[in-house]
């Protein structure tokens, strides 16, 4: 690529590399879809249940004709049809306690795109154990947040946030697949300025997008020292 | 004296959907009982009874989050920005 730093061995750096991303919808399925485009050797994908209509406005790996479908079988289609040497493991099953540090040991990074709270907790979990570095992707509405999670050095999910809201509902949160396609773009960048070490990522660094009025603030993110999860390191 | 307090998505629909509310305070505190005169039910969203921060909820002062400053107590200044961030999840559902 003629991109400033981005040379070979850059890209040999990707084509070396793993990364898990869990769920592959608006947010994850983007974000896979673009390591794949960038030549990251090989992806892992973890997605389950089948493909609804109303996932349609957003999920970027799925057709039409899909619905009612396993989505693991899809994205796999999808994504090899657009890079026939992607390395590619896809999970037809989301992020648990009882997977999450399995899926993480063998991946060099990953991208964290799931609707629950739950799923987050237990792969920011998994990461702080396998000290590996993690991609925060979120979205609500029209607004986003993105941070890097470097175990040990910046805060992990439970630093920033140790409990989750009682409003959240998993399903009940607006996407234009739009907005959610923007943060992924993103979340892509920063998975490959940590897999190149080019550039500076969101480390210790919160972005909240604001999409409607077009409003970016970056916010200083700092460990708790007496965090559960990772206050030991 | 004039403070913007950002107000997130989820919050909106106490504050009659806007994102931005100009206030006079001292300290956070006077920030938030401020909002609550103004748009009651709100405190409920951004404190326990007790009257800690939600640990959902992360208040920044500019760039600062307030936990890591005065809590509560962390002053603020004509010009500030007070940012309302709570956590939120959604990714593919």
């Amino acid at each position: 690529m003629m991109i400033p730093d981005f040379g070979e061995e850059a890209q040999y750096k990707l084509k070396e590399s793993s990364v898990l991303v869990t769920r592959a919808g608006g947010l994850g399925g983007t974000v896979a879809f673009y390591l794949a485009a960038a030549g990251v050797g090989k992806l892992v994908v973890a997605h389950g249940g089948n493909l609804t209509r109303s996932n349609l406005n957003r999920q970027i790996l799925m057709t039409h004709d899909w619905v009612g479908k396993p989505r693991a079988e899809k994205i796999r289609e999808t994504l090899l049809r657009f890079n026939g040497d992607l390395a590619l493991e896809v999970l037809a099953e989301n992020a648990t306690e009882g997977n999450a540090a399995h899926w993480v040991e063998g991946v060099d990074l990953v991208c964290d795109c799931p609707p629950t709270f739950e799923e987050r907790y237990a792969l920011n979990k998994a990461i702080v154990y396998a000290r590996k570095p993690m991609v925060e992707a979120a979205m609500n509405s029209m607004e986003c947040h993105l941070t890097v999670i470097v175990p040990g050095k910046t805060p992990c999910l439970s630093c920033l946030y140790p409990e989750p809201p009682s409003w959240w509902e998993p399903l009940g949160f607006p996407v234009l697949g739009a907005v959610s396609g923007a943060v992924a773009c993103l979340a892509a960048i920063e998975a490959i300025k940590m897999l190149t070490g080019i550039g500076e990522p969101l480390a210790g660094k919160l972005l909240q997008m604001d999409t409607l009025a077009h409003e970016y603030r970056k916010f200083n993110i700092r460990r708790d020292p007496k965090c559960k999860v990772c206050g030991e390191l | 004296m004039s403070i913007a307090v950002r107000i997130p998505t989820p919050l909106q629909k106490l504050t009659g959907d806007q994102g931005e509310i100009q206030l006079d305070g001292e300290k956070l505190s006077e920030i938030i009982d401020g909002l609550e005169k103004e748009y009651p039910g709100i405190k409920d969203r951004l404190c326990e009874e007790s009257g800690k921060l939600r640990r959902f909820v992360n208040i920044y002062v500019n760039e600062e989050d307030v936990r890591f400053l005065d809590g509560l107590d962390t002053p603020v200044k004509d010009g500030d920005e007070v940012s309302i961030v709570p956590a939120i999840a959604g990714g593919a559902a």
